[in-house]
């Protein structure tokens, strides 16, 4: 158990990625408001593309422009900037789910006056 | 020429659906023929692309030259062809159906539903021909998308269900992302090809397993395993009856295809992680979704329920074939999905119909459709001898393969599974038929008008489907043997 934590502690992105993944999720599942399950599922995305970034990061590495066109390339000394590319993508794809989501709530709203998944499943019956 | 096939059939549609709602601004009343011309295109390519891959080895695209690793890359092989045609062919016989019902169905909303659909069809090409698995990603996203907006294109009961898929199908895109990033972390590489040569040596790696489970259970969902099938059944049944069918026939299936992407191309089919075949865990799973999936399906009230619970338990059969380690298993698997993909388009068109026609919504009120229409019993029978596996049907050839490679690798549980989802399918059948033949004198009175003749053509078209996919099934077998095993199976 004790090597669990003081691997989870010297990793403290990963940490912050677990505590972020699982407080949205418990939003998720545990919210009957359909916009706070909202907030809940927007924050499980934006912990995967906060692990993604956070992965590219090195020690004393610098952005990804060559310093010196004439020395040879030194893959250390830059990050790495294939994440940052990646999560641009997956930022544009969260953000057009929480657009088409949101559109759907207001729709729901419009039919059945109200955001409450309990409210709603009443008056389904 | 002919290798620009696999990237014009992607683009096709893209284009057509990014321009449509500018060019039906003024006439909405061109969506529909513009889609059917483009998925006739669709069908058109699709069908030289897969001669060409059988005569000529699989084409490996690199978008704008760029080379992979480092390029995007689209694989066309035989399988992913084979599912093409498939999936350009049923694309048309929808849109084919969803003509005299779109505009009632849909509340006016026409231009919407032709422009969704020809997202979701490039991006099913896109999950099917991607090369690398964060495009595979984005693509399922975007074939996500729009079927939730087609779902709750409509509004009412179908907006709720919308909103259930899109929180469930989000946590799915989540994990897989995360699983991606895993790969990517532990391998650093995103294409398929590159990662299969160096992920052997990454196998005891933690982040290897976590990523390959986070993976599973993000395309799981997109699936409908069954743990997570929730989603599936009020959404299918909810949604317009114009957009059930495509949903039903094409969305979990390609998510499939992808799953057996990633585990034969990507991992490799013998792959075992902690002393745990990967293999064995999703074979496990499948039988679960088999059993679990038809036992649902027997429970159920309403025919389109009914119908969607027979999906999931269908992929739980597809998974049992490809997870047996052998030729035989896999192709099985591989040929039951195409069948699956027929059948359940020929059930949720057959469910429309009823509904449109007759109003028929309940396994109690479908004694109203007499037995004088013969179009819809006669296709009844046929669907349902595929969905049973009753030869001369593709049906019965699938799972005749999926039990033969069972038996080759000594899974009698699987076996067992198979026959018990079996018998239990029949069991719906019965119940569906017993209630058609047992009505009284007094529900036949309604004389419904004439079935539109693009209900005829989609029911007709596909039910045939069903038995030539049973009398070809030799030659097809045949080629998924020879040209469209993964390597080393």
């Amino acid at each position: 158990m004790g090597e669990v934590f003081t691997a989870l502690l010297s990793r403290p992105n990963f940490l912050a990625f677990v505590i972020l993944f699982l407080w949205g999720f418990y939003i998720m599942v545990t919210r009957f408001n359909l916009v706070k399950k909202l907030v809940g599922m927007y924050l499980v995305q934006t912990s995967v593309i906060f692990f993604l970034v956070s992965s590219s990061a090195k020690r004393g590495a610098t952005v990804p422009v060559l310093l010196s066109t004439t020395d040879p390339v030194e893959a250390i000394n830059y990050t790495n900037p294939l994440p940052h590319v990646l999560t641009l993508t997956a930022v544009v794809v969260g953000v057009a789910t929480l657009g088409v989501a949101l559109a759907l709530c207001a729709a729901i709203y419009r039919t059945y006056g109200s955001l409450d998944e309990e409210d709603i499943l009443k008056r389904l019956e | 020429m002919s290798h620009h096939f696999p990237a014009v059939l992607f683009l096709l549609p893209l284009f057509a659906a990014i321009s449509m709602p500018v060019i039906c601004l003024k006439h909405p009343d061109w969506s529909r023929p513009i889609a059917l011309v483009v998925l006739s295109t669709m069908v058109l390519i699709s069908i030289p692309n897969l001669n060409n891959v059988i005569h000529h080895g699989e084409v490996r695209y690199a978008f704008s030259g760029w080379a992979p690793p480092l390029g995007i890359e689209w694989v066309a092989d035989v399988l992913a062809s084979i599912i093409l045609v498939a999936l350009s062919l049923l694309g048309w016989v929808a849109l084919v159906f969803a003509g005299p019902l779109s505009p009632k169905a849909l509340g006016g909303r026409i231009v919407h539903f032709y422009t969704l659909i020809l997202l979701l069809v490039s991006a099913l090409t896109g999950i099917v021909f991607a090369g690398d698995l964060f495009n595979l990603f984005v693509f399922l996203e975007v074939a996500a998308l729009s079927s939730y907006a087609l779902i709750g294109v409509a509004g009412g009961r179908a907006l709720f269900a919308a909103f259930r898929y899109l929180i469930l199908g989000t946590l799915g895109a989540s994990f897989y992302l995360l699983g991606v990033s895993y790969f990517y972390v532990a391998s650093g590489t995103l294409n398929m090809a590159d990662m299969a040569e160096k992920l052997p040596h990454l196998l005891h790696s933690k982040a290897v397993v976590g990523g390959l489970l986070f993976m599973f259970i993000g395309l799981g969902i997109k699936m409908a395993l069954v743990p997570f099938h929730s989603w599936l059944p009020d959404a299918y049944t909810q949604a317009p009856e114009s957009v059930s069918p495509i949903l039903a026939a094409l969305v979990t299936k390609v998510a499939l295809v992808g799953w057996v992407r990633i585990i034969f191309w990507v991992l490799g089919a013998r792959v075992i992680v902690y002393d745990i075949p990967v293999l064995l865990l999703v074979g496990v799973l499948g039988t679960l979704a088999a059993v679990i999936g038809a036992v649902l399906a027997l429970t159920q009230r309403d025919i389109k329920m009914m119908f969607a619970y027979g999906g999931i338990s269908h992929v739980g059969i597809i998974l049992i074939g490809v997870s047996q380690g052998n030729q035989t298993g896999f192709v099985g698997g591989v040929f039951y999905l195409l069948n699956d993909a027929v059948m359940q388009a020929a059930l949720f068109f057959w469910a429309g119909v009823a509904i449109f026609q007759y109003g028929v919504r309940t396994v109690e009120d479908i004694g109203r459709i007499g037995k004088q229409d013969l179009w819809l019993i006669g296709t009844l029978i046929v669907v349902a001898m595929g969905m049973i596996g009753l030869p001369p049907t593709g049906g019965f050839f699938g799972k005749w393969y999926i039990i033969l490679g069972a038996l080759e690798a000594n899974n009698y549980v699987a076996v067992g599974a198979i026959l018990l989802s079996t018998l239990l399918t029949l069991a719906y059948f019965v119940r569906l038929f017993e209630a058609i033949f047992r009505q009284t004198p007094s529900q036949s009175d309604i004389q419904p008008d004439e079935i539109p003749l693009s209900f005829k053509l989609s029911l007709g078209v596909t039910s045939a489907a069903v038995i030539i996919l049973g009398l070809l099934s030799d030659p097809i077998v045949q080629l998924l043997l020879n040209k469209a095993l993964p390597p080393g199976l």
